[in-house]
């Protein structure tokens, strides 16, 4: 008898009294993950010039792959052969995989969804593809990332027609029964819903609802942070959580950028991915408290700080501002210092979050970051609303 | 910095070492050495927490002012040199005028000036300007400012011009250099060039050798002006200008070749009795996706070429480490599969995998040189390595223009076919529902 084995195991260790925020510890095959969590993108097996190792001593313990760019380079063929993707890039840690789809509807014009799958042209030689939910997992399944996703039905979050948005919504929990079906490693691998409805709160809860009664071990909650209004964002997160159980880890997609972190952590939220750090990297743009710091001006030209003298990265403690000002949008180089910083500023805010969710001191760290972000006591509505909604009520400063 | 040599060798070969340098007192280059190649001052796709994964001693950095230049304002306002301000201050620091390989317009001349052409375009710079940001830079090696980016093809004219405006500028360079403060712990090293026309040559070395009291060394160049075709010159003669330069300045100088050499150069350099080489060969590979593979075992005959191209298709399910036996952090973990993916999707990581290989394996070229020196054996290593080279040589010449990686700046990723790699695209083939 082989002994019985999870693919996900979530415990939550603190809860915050006010907020509905947690940490816990989320078990997965080749790593226990710490929420709440940060995972940055890594989209064709590799972070932006980071080595793995440079990434495990940056504290991640969770990246993410891209199913439609791994499917097509290197394919499946070798990644079987290499025994996987962790094995492929020389990462010992957790990975989690998109379906695929939301990659497909984005980068390609003519992508066309029916009930049986996305249809979409070839980039390459024009030939029609569809990508099914059984076909997206089966992809998911040679990479072999520790957690993966449903194939939903992406449709633009500020699209308006209700009948497309319930026919999404709706199709979308019909391909969870086929990808959970056609799904070949459950003991290695989880599979999570990807809760959907768009700015429908009716439709959410439905969707919500329905993927509760499924034998999952966490959820993700998508179709959001298309460019719809954040007084429109943060209601259906909340909607989302409040259904969601508290055992299973909620993963919020495409939601990176500091505030949202902050104010969707007090939602309820465990697990968070963007682009958004490191393709701001590229850009010379660091992460700070207050913001982002573009290292292109040139009044850092003479600045022999480092971008924030209370972060412990290999980039603040061996570089200046100045020098980094010279070689940004050069040398890659520069792009790898700032990717580490940025990489870096989001694993501490994570940490930080966490530790005072454990030390019973949430709602006074929140009200602490928002005063950094918003020196001049401006905060945004949507910001003041949300966290009130859950019981932080700031103070202006 | 103090030179001092070892051993000489059953040519002209010889072990030395550089040591006692202001920032690691501690340190000790072995030479022949090879001088890293820096891009706006750091080692070209590596940080300093990579750098430091590939290399665990200092290192000897070659930093061009051309794309350092724009550094002025920041090194004069922390004020402790250039190596501290790229974030490397441990490592030892050669600060030269180009970077003989960089892509620039040629033929843009004035008297007693040398055009810098940097991001922001072209800047004059003249002995003096070199001189003041030497002085703000603090390198531990500064190599004179010279006219040398000149191919050994050139005509009289232009040598003639090369050599002149070279010695007139070294003049101010050594004045300046002993009235220097901030240069006292520093070492001056004289350019020769004219290596096209014996006689200018000559008169160029001795005119250099005129300040033998100030300066610790010679580097030659005026051997190519970095395109690729100046770099086809005949091995004969270009062993005849490192063993005539050699011979005609003193013994104890230190020498450096200035130039992307390929292998077969360097171990003849070295036979002639140079010490340290420009490093920006491996860069030039890595750049071209291209590995160096040589065979250091003199008593090992090898089927495979010296270099190899990472992105062909054959190496697409080669889950085997880029070089068996290397000791490198990307052979130690990474597979030829894993790099060839990275080099055809474009990924930043191709280079950083390829340059840690390269570097490594460039730097054990030495280790090896050095080894048979001692050994007295230099000669069957040089004979080793010079065949491989010419294998791989004859090889690239026999096969279409396409495929010849290196003599493009270009990297050969985008001739890749990555058409029948794609699963995604095989989808339809097969049934939708399982
Ligand atoms: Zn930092
Ligand atoms: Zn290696």
């Amino acid at each position: 008898m082989t002994p019985k084995v999870v693919a996900l195991s979530f415990t939550v260790g603190a809860e915050c009294k006010t907020s509905r925020a947690r940490a816990g510890i989320m078990k997965l095959p080749h790593y226990e993950v710490k929420t709440p969590v940060f995972m940055p993108v890594g989209t064709q097996g590799t972070m932006k010039g980071l080595l793995p190792e440079q990434l495990e001593s940056l504290d991640c313990e969770i990246i993410l792959g891209n199913t439609y760019h791994l499917g097509n380079r290197p394919g499946t063929v070798i990644l079987k052969k290499a025994g996987g993707l962790h094995k492929f890039m020389g990462w010992n840690r957790a990975l989690l995989t998109d379906s695929g789809g939301f990659q497909m509807v984005s980068l390609l014009k003519l992508a066309e969804i029916t009930e049986e799958g996305v249809k979409f042209r070839s980039p390459y030689d024009d030939s029609e593809i569809m990508l099914t939910p059984e076909k997206s997992i089966e992809i998911q399944n040679c990479i072999g990332a520790d957690i993966i996703m449903q194939l939903d039905d992406v449709v633009q979050t500020t699209f308006q027609d209700y009948n497309r948005i319930k026919e999404a919504t709706e199709r979308t929990s019909r391909w969870l029964d086929r990808c959970l079906r056609a799904h070949n490693s459950p003991n290695e691998q989880s599979i999570f819903p990807i809760v959907q409805g768009l700015l429908n709160d009716k439709l959410r809860e439905q969707s919500a609802k329905d993927h509760l009664t499924k034998d999952v071990n966490g959820f993700a909650i998508g179709g959001l942070s298309g460019g719809e209004a954040k007084d429109d964002f943060w209601p259906m997160v909340s909607l989302s959580t409040g259904i969601l159980d508290r055992n299973r880890p909620r993963y919020l997609m495409g939601v990176g950028v500091a505030i949202d972190l902050v104010v969707c952590v007090a939602l309820g939220v465990d697990m968070f991915d963007c682009v958004f750090p490191t393709r701001t990297a590229r850009f010379g743009c660091a992460l700070i408290n207050s913001g982002q710091m573009n290292l292109k001006h040139k009044k850092y030209e003479t600045d022999l700080q480092p971008i924030d003298k209370d972060c412990s990265c290999s980039t603040c403690k061996n570089y200046t501002r100045a020098y980094l000002h010279c070689i940004v949008t050069v040398e890659t180089v520069a792009c790898h210092l700032i990717s580490v910083h940025n990489i870096a500023y989001q694993m501490n805010l994570m940490k930080t979050m966490r530790k005072n969710i454990e030390e019973g001191t949430f709602p006074q760290f929140v009200q602490g970051f928002i005063n950094e972000a918003f020196p001049n006591g401006h905060i945004p509505s949507w910001v003041v609303n949300s966290l009130s909604s859950v019981g932080i009520n700031l103070e202006k400063s | 910095m103090r030179f001092a040599i070892k051993q000489v060798g059953v040519g002209s070969e010889r072990l030395g070492h550089l040591t006692e340098f202001v920032r690691s007192p501690n340190c000790a280059i072995e030479t022949p050495t090879a001088a890293l190649m820096t891009q706006g001052g750091s080692v070209v796709h590596l940080t300093a927490e990579v750098l430091a994964k590939v290399f665990t001693n200092p290192q000897l950095l070659l930093m061009p002012l051309s794309n350092t230049i724009k550094f002025e304002q920041g090194i004069k306002a922390q004020g402790e040199g250039i190596a501290k301000f790229a974030g490397l201050p441990q490592h030892i620091v050669c600060s030269t005028v180009n970077n003989i390989n960089e892509n620039t317009p040629l033929g843009h001349f004035e008297m007693d000036k040398v055009p810098v052409w940097s991001n922001n375009g072209k800047k004059m710079i003249t002995a003096d300007r070199y001189m003041d940001l030497m002085e703000l830079f603090k390198p531990d090696i500064v190599l004179a400012i010279a006219d040398g980016r000149v191919s050994l093809s050139e005509g009289h004219k232009r040598i003639t011009k090369s050599v002149d405006r070279t010695c007139n500028m070294l003049n101010t360079c050594v004045n300046r250099f002993k009235e220097s403060t901030h240069l006292q712990k520093s070492s001056l090293i004289g350019v020769v060039v004219g290596a096209g026309n014996p006689r200018k040559c000559e008169a160029c070395i001795k005119q250099v050798l005129q300040h033998k009291d100030v300066i610790s060394g010679i580097a030659i160049s005026g051997l190519t002006d970095g395109t690729e075709d100046s770099y086809n010159v005949p091995m004969e003669k270009l062993e005849e200008i490192f063993q005539r330069v050699s011979d005609a300045i003193p013994k104890d100088f230190l020498r450096i070749v200035e130039g992307s050499w390929n292998p077969a150069v360097i171990v003849a350099a070295i036979q002639a009795g140079f010490d340290i080489f420009d490093g920006s060969y491996p860069l030039k590979l890595t750049n071209a996706g291209l590995a160096l593979a040589l065979k250091f075992d003199v008593n090992k005959k090898s089927e495979e070429l010296c270099i190899m191209d990472m992105s062909d298709i054959r190496y697409k399910e080669s889950f085997e480490p880029i070089l068996a036996g290397c000791e490198c952090l990307t052979c130690k973990k990474y597979t030829r599969a894993y790099v060839r993916h990275l080099l055809n999707t474009r990924e930043m990581l191709a280079s950083v995998l390829l340059n840690i290989h390269n570097l490594h394996h460039f730097d054990q070229l030495f280790y090896h040189a050095r080894m048979h020196i001692t050994a007295t054996t230099y000669r069957v290593f040089k004979e080793h390595i010079t065949k491989q080279y010419e294998i791989y040589r004859n090889n690239q010449e026999n096969i279409p223009k396409e495929t010849e990686g290196v003599q493009e700046n270009d990297t050969p990723i985008k001739k890749i076919k990555v058409r029948e790699d794609s699963d995604v695209n095989k989808i339809n083939n097969s049934s939708s529902y399982s």
